[in-house]
């Protein structure tokens, strides 16, 4: 299975995601390949969390190749950055996309704070 | 940097930097442009009438967001004569629109060339320093027949600016130009608009639907109006106090900077130019000193600094779970990650400060809901503290940055590479910790307290955050307390050492409430002492020590943003005349500087030149220098929230006569505070 599919998979199963606790609207995810666009449609009910694979209308619509948008949800690539860069499309809501960046994964190699102790120990 | 004589005006985050005659000719030296997320999109802007030159008469910046150029052609030696005069309006809205006026003084008629060179080197904001030898991308410039387009591109990412003029010109890949005749008395005009675009592969501005901000000059005029008559009126006989106060208000307005991400609702940004944008730690210590004036900024400060508190751990940004942001920045250097900035998480003053503006803003508004709104955040940034920020296991806010590259050495606000050191001058290895920090968290953890048990309905909780401040307090006051100078330490280091100079920062301890009451008298009377008192205001650095330098940017210069938090702090522990002393140095010292207080300023003392000693800086006005007056009123005239309604308990030196301050807003409605200076600041130096 893709890292793509995996992870929207992963976001139907949690069911409830306490971050978006206070984000309610849909989200449109368009990954154009060529001809080809693949549709996942993230719907939030104030943290309640429905995926479906369909082309609907959306608050926010964000356009990307599949490439880069498995390389954000592995979190090797940074949304906040990829909008920047042009790399990535937002049609509607802007915040619906800062919100739901705030649950992709980090960077795989980031290890977090160096606990001088733990280091000690190590 | 930009010199004295540059000219500014923005709007949100678009601003122009230029000479005196509104030419823009960018160098390393002198960053003038036109700028807008963080970009630079117009480097040159120069005008010319038949091939020469224009000399200013003289300017006026009418407002933050507009100026006017009275200019004549030829040099400064016989523009006497001038037959032209030229004026340049300009005003920055969205967009940049500048309107040219040309008269023809002359009882014969001229013929006039008239030009503008145009051109932009999209620099970086972080780069406007540099000499600009490689951009990675690709600059062009299009003439079409009623526009010039100069544009960027590298991958997707694509920035252009469009100029368009009202009247017919003839644009060419370097500018633009009329041709125009004029008889005796008449004259000509043309409108020029200068839109700057961000553009996605959709065609799409980035900021689109995004600009609530007015751009209209009109509409920004009325927002200015309406944001000084919601604000508290300032009386008092002492005239200065007015002005500043005026000051201030309307800098204040001028910092006021809508982010991307909130929909047109404004924050303040740290400084003007070179910094408007979103700073976690400026913008939330600039919220509590105005939020007896301005209380809404606080709101929206915690709302967008709460959604982007950071989830995860993310090396490069120094982001953790519940961290709240450094620093966000939207041009190229973060878009390729050249800099870390999208956004950059490095500061561990920032995620305490969050959690005691929340609890200040309360106070004051009575704005429960926010307080309800916000609980997953406070939370998040007090277990930051706890879990993830005490790298070295002592219970202590320590800081080391784990990109190494472009992240942050120093992580509070003193944030140069050399302002934390050894009593002997060297400096200490990481971790780090410093003192004021520790007394945030113990602040963060009072005031969460109270919220637990107030609004959270979480008791427990409330009894294990004030059973760890007590802890903490403790703790603190046994490790960071330097025995031979009766003083706190200024930082630790991994080994518990001491970073035993004395310094400013023991200042803030009193705010926080840190300080054992039996040695606050102690603390006080360092801060008013000699050493660290220059007569102006408390240094950053005292005097004698190794590292001392009374222009050293964290090292001696006197912050006024850092003397009002300090005032404030020895309010807390009954030291009102001491307080008074340092509010009216500083009040005093905006005086040299018309009433706007820069960043930082000389730690001469205050006998020996006379005059505060500004410190050369890129950035005026600056948000929490702007803050710092209204910090002082607050501190002199002991405005306090007490159970619901308004405290008011002046302390004012004898010179400042009466003060009055009306329409104070909160959860009491608008109250009035009323002041009379009866504190003899010579007897207080006497004694």
């Amino acid at each position: 299975m893709d890292a793509t599919t995996k992870f929207f998979e992963d976001l139907d199963r949690r069911g409830y995601e306490p971050l978006l606790a206070k984000t309610s609207g849909t989200l449109r995810f368009d990954l154009h390949e060529g001809a080809h666009t693949t549709h996942w449609l993230l719907h939030i009910d104030r943290g309640n969390l429905r995926v479906r694979q369909e082309d609907q209308e959306a608050n926010t619509v964000v356009g990307t190749a599949p490439r880069l948008f498995g390389e954000l949800v592995s979190g090797r690539e940074n949304v906040i950055a990829a909008l920047l860069r042009g790399d990535m499309t937002v049609l509607g809501d802007l915040r619906l996309v800062l919100q739901v960046e705030r649950i992709f994964p980090g960077p795989p190699n980031s290890r977090g704070p160096h606990h001088a102790f733990q280091r000690g120990a190590s | 940097m930009a010199g004295t004589d540059t000219v500014r005006i923005l709007d949100g985050n678009t601003f122009v930097v230029s000479e005196d005659t509104g030419d823009i000719e960018a160098t390393p030296s002198e960053p003038t442009g036109l700028f807008a997320i963080d970009t630079r999109f117009l480097s040159k802007w120069v005008l010319t009438v038949n091939g020469e030159r224009l000399n200013a008469l003289s300017y006026d910046d009418l407002q933050y967001y507009e100026a006017r150029f009275f200019l004549v052609p030829g040099m400064a030696t016989h523009y006497i004569d001038a037959k032209l005069s030229i004026i340049r309006e300009r005003a920055v809205g969205g967009s940049f629109r500048e309107t040219l006026t040309i008269l023809n003084h002359d009882e014969k008629p001229v013929d006039l060339e008239i030009r503008i060179d145009a051109a932009s080197d999209f620099a970086d904001l972080f780069q406007v320093k540099d000499e600009i030898l490689n951009k990675k991308g690709e600059i062009y410039a299009e003439a079409e027949s009623d526009r010039l387009r100069l544009g960027y591109r590298r991958g997707n990412f694509k920035r252009e600016t469009v100029i368009q003029s009202s009247q017919p010109a003839r644009y060419d890949r370097n500018g633009l130009a009329f041709t125009v005749h004029l008889e005796p008395n008449e004259q000509w005009d043309t409108g020029i608009d200068v839109q700057t675009f961000a553009i996605g592969p959709g065609g799409r501005d980035l900021r689109m639907g995004l600009r609530t901000h007015g751009v209209e000059r009109l509409a920004l005029q009325q927002d200015l109006e309406q944001w000084i008559a919601n604000a508290p009126k300032v009386n008092s006989e002492h005239r200065e106090v007015c002005s500043t106060y005026r000051r201030s208000l309307i800098d204040l307005a001028a910092l006021r900077f809508s982010p991307l991400s909130l929909g047109g609702q404004t924050l303040p940004a740290a400084g003007l130019p070179w910094f408007m944008t979103m700073f976690g730690r400026d913008s939330i210590l600039t919220c509590l000193q105005v939020l007896p004036f301005a209380p809404d900024l606080s709101k929206t400060t915690l709302r967008i600094l709460g959604a982007l508190q950071g989830t995860r751990f993310d090396d490069f940004r120094d982001e953790d779970p519940g961290r709240i942001l450094h620093e966000m920045r939207y041009g190229e250097t973060a878009a390729f990650e050249e800099q870390p900035h999208s956004p950059y998480y490095g500061s561990v003053d920032a995620t305490p400060l969050f959690v005691v503006l929340l609890d200040e803003y309360e106070k004051w508004t009575g704005d429960v809901a926010l307080v309800k709104e916000l609980e997953r955040e406070c939370r998040a940034a007090l277990k930051w503290v706890d879990a993830y920020a005490d790298l070295v296991g002592n219970g202590y806010i320590w800081y080391e940055r784990r990109n190494t590259d472009t992240g942050l050495e120093n992580q509070c606000w003193k944030d140069s590479w050399d302002s934390i050191s050894y009593r002997d001058g060297t400096l200490p290895p990481f971790p780090r910790a410093t003192c004021e920090v520790q007394g945030y968290a113990y602040d963060a953890k009072m005031r969460a307290a109270r919220l637990a048990r107030e609004f959270w309905d979480d008791p427990a909780y409330a009894d294990q955050l004030e059973r760890e401040a007590a802890e903490l307090r403790e703790r603190f006051n046994r490790d960071w307390w330097v025995a031979d100078g009766e003083y706190y330490a200024l930082g630790l280091d991994p080994d518990g050492r001491h970073c035993a100079v004395l310094s400013s920062n023991i200042g803030h301890l009193l705010w926080s409430g840190i300080v054992e009451p039996d040695r606050a008298r102690k603390i006080a009377d360092h801060l008013l002492g000699p050493r660290l008192f220059s007569g102006w205001g408390v240094r950053t650095l005292a005097e004698g020590e190794v590292r001392y330098n009374p222009i050293g940017y964290h090292n001696g210069t006197i912050w006024p943003f850092d003397n009002s938090f300090i005032a404030w702090g020895l309010r807390r522990y009954g030291f009102a005349d001491e307080a008074a002393v340092i509010a009216n140095g500083i009040l005093e010292a905006a005086r040299y500087f018309d009433g706007r207080l820069p960043e930082a300023f000389g730690g001469y003392p205050r006998d020996l030149t006379k005059f505060p000693v500004e410190y050369p800086t890129a950035c005026s006005p600056q948000a929490w220098s702007t803050g710092t007056p209204l910090l002082l009123i607050r501190t002199m005239l002991g405005l306090e929230p007490h159970e619901g309604h308004l405290a008011v308990d002046p302390r004012l030196p004898v010179g400042m006569g009466r003060i009055e301050v009306l329409d104070i807003p909160g959860r009491w409605g608008k109250v009035d505070a009323f002041a009379r200076g009866r504190v003899d600041l010579h007897q207080l130096a006497a004694q």
